[in-house]
């Protein structure tokens, strides 16, 4: 009924994160609909995304590709950010749930993932070896760990905490039970503020 | 002052054979009657997913709709003291949706905490006698409406515990990650049990007193929470790291939350071994009371008790005793039944407010 390069749009819509089919094929008429430069726009910056942005090489953060350099991200390169403050968190997500508080003054390490037996995931997947070069390599002094207060992210930030002890840094835990269902992407700047600001010191 | 919960309107679309039923419930008791089959528990499963958003009958929310339709709308009124709110629970493509006054809730389970519903069918009378897992899960949903958290301990408790579990199985007891999960293990159990602890403490007087108006009243039940690990985390942790072996094998762990009991005792012997059929009843009822007065003061709100087809299970002077209970405790009571003629008997407590509906196929009419 519908031709075949308006239903192919629907489906690629329909695998966004909270869009179902009634949704994307409105998006669809929408665009057929509305003024032509706008799906034209789109489709450019869709295309130009991909090509352009990548991850910061050295936390994994989204970056700005530069012709043949590693990227690296604006905070990478934020020489106000003290460089000896790391704050180590699960997904991008969570480094922009950080960055909206305004509190973090130092910079941070994307882990991309948590430990989950469950889900197969284990210590070889975690970027571990990358994280001891950038604390070794840049003089980081102080550790925070900002995995979501999950069972998977407690577990994770657990690991992490034995596995970087001998390299005789300050480690501090976000103050946990802050955003309900463990997810820090919903948390708002204050809650987040709050978290970041009420970090427990970890013995060594 | 404790505040009553109240259903005071129901309208169901598609939940089994209810098509499109509205009722007016805005009584103390509200007895559906028909033959089995006729969709009077259909009424109580409307209710109950009103109120959690989950049904008592089937896990999943696809079972609970007409066949051959694709959504079901459970709506109702409800009065929490003097407070009214419209609740609304919506079954489509296997998911559920519920909203208040037409707003989100921030959580299904935090819906569900908001309405309690205390519920009593046939499928609970092994409660006593059988495995230890159903007075487990018994405890735990005491504990979901008396605790803050809600289930929080019980799932962080078992996705550390099935994680631990996994590692061993997959990746040996030597596995680099072991020691993170396991001290996760006891921390979430140490919580869980506390949990547990709070729960059948809110529980157990309430019982063992109603125990004595539903059995003879010179027989003791005594109820106790029995907890399998210890309660300082070094001594569970070392327990635990000495049990990787064994326990990869079993299956789970040797110690833990999920090894716990409710223990019973009628005069000191384990009512498992000497309770007759109808002191487990008693006992069972006695139980429910408990969960009744334990919702009651950690919340200040009486919960709704529905009671599914219990004149078979019971009979008529255990009936009237538990009535004489319900109708002092003023909570609103839902019942089903399949003989209407008990109804003018006073079984159903002599309620100054009552509505009689009966179900046939579906199709209710008020009598
Ligand atoms: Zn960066």
């Amino acid at each position: 009924m519908l031709p075949d390069r308006v239903r192919t749009l629907i489906q690629l819509l329909s695998r966004l994160p909270g869009v179902g089919e009634k949704t994307a094929q409105r998006y669809v008429l929408f665009m057929l609909t509305t003024d032509s430069d706008y799906g034209a726009q789109m489709g450019q910056e869709l295309i130009a995304l991909r090509e352009n942005i990548g991850h910061c090489s050295l936390c994994g953060n989204l970056a700005e590709r530069g012709g043949s350099d590693e990227p690296i991200c604006s905070i990478c390169t934020d020489h106000k950010r003290d460089p000896h403050l790391l704050c180590v968190v699960a997904r991008v997500q969570d480094l922009m749930a950080i960055e909206r508080t305004g509190a973090m003054r130092g910079r941070y390490f994307v882990l991309g993932k948590l430990l989950s037996p469950l889900e197969g995931v284990h210590p070889e997947e975690l970027p571990i070896e990358r994280l001891k070069d950038r604390i070794a390599s840049q003089n980081i002094t102080e550790i925070i760990l900002a995995t979501p207060p999950s069972v998977d992210g407690e577990a994770t930030a657990l690991y992490l905490r034995r596995e970087l002890a001998p390299m005789g840094i300050t480690m501090s835990r976000i103050a946990s039970g802050v955003p309900h269902g463990g997810e820090l992407e919903y948390a708002d700047p204050i809650t987040m503020g709050r978290a970041l600001a009420g970090r427990q010191r970890l013995s060594r | 002052m404790v505040r009553r919960l109240s259903v005071e309107q129901l309208s169901v679309t598609n939940i089994r054979n209810l098509r499109s039923v509205t009722l007016n419930t805005s009584a103390d008791v509200v007895v559906f009657a028909g033959r089995n089959g006729s969709g009077k528990t259909s009424l109580l499963e409307a209710l109950y997913l009103l109120c959690t958003s989950k049904s008592f009958r089937a896990p999943r929310p696809a079972e609970s709709i007409t066949h051959g339709q694709t959504e079901a709308v459970v709506r109702g009124r409800l009065l929490d003291g003097t407070v009214g709110r419209e609740q609304r629970v919506l079954l489509r493509d296997g998911v559920r949706s519920a909203r208040f006054d037409d707003k989100r809730p921030p959580s299904l389970a935090a819906y569900a905490q908001a309405s309690p519903v205390v519920i009593f069918h046939p499928g609970d009378l092994p409660l006593t006698m059988g495995p230890a897992q159903g007075r487990r899960q018994f405890l735990d949903r005491v504990a979901f409406y008396t605790t803050p958290n809600g289930t929080k301990a019980l799932d962080d408790y078992t996705r550390a515990h099935r994680a631990r579990q996994k590692l061993l199985e997959t990746r040996g007891v030597d596995a680099p990650d072991i020691d993170p999960w396991e001290a996760l293990v006891a921390r979430h159990g140490l919580e869980l049990m506390q949990t547990r602890q709070h729960a059948a403490a809110a529980l157990i007087d309430a019982t063992e007193h109603a125990f004595t108006q539903f059995a003879a009243p010179q027989l003791v039940l005594r109820g106790r929470y029995v907890p399998t690990a210890p309660d300082d985390e070094d001594s569970y942790l070392t327990m635990l790291q000495n049990s990787r072996v064994g326990d990869s094998h079993r299956g789970s762990a040797c110690i833990g939350p999920h090894r716990d009991d409710l223990e019973l005792t009628l005069d000191g012997q384990p009512l498992r071994q000497v309770g007759s059929q109808g002191q487990h009843r008693a006992a069972v009822l006695a139980l429910k009371n408990g969960e009744i007065t334990a919702i009651e003061r950690a919340r200040g709100t009486k919960p709704i008790l529905l009671l599914d087809d219990v004149s078979s299970e019971l009979d008529a002077e255990r009936l009237r005793a538990f009535f004489s209970f319900v109708q002092r405790e003023q909570v609103q009571v839902f019942l089903t039944t399949t003989r209407p003629e008990w109804i003018e008997t006073g079984a159903f407590g002599e309620a100054s407010s009552r509505h009689n509906f009966e179900v046939d196929h579906g199709v209710i009419t008020r009598i």
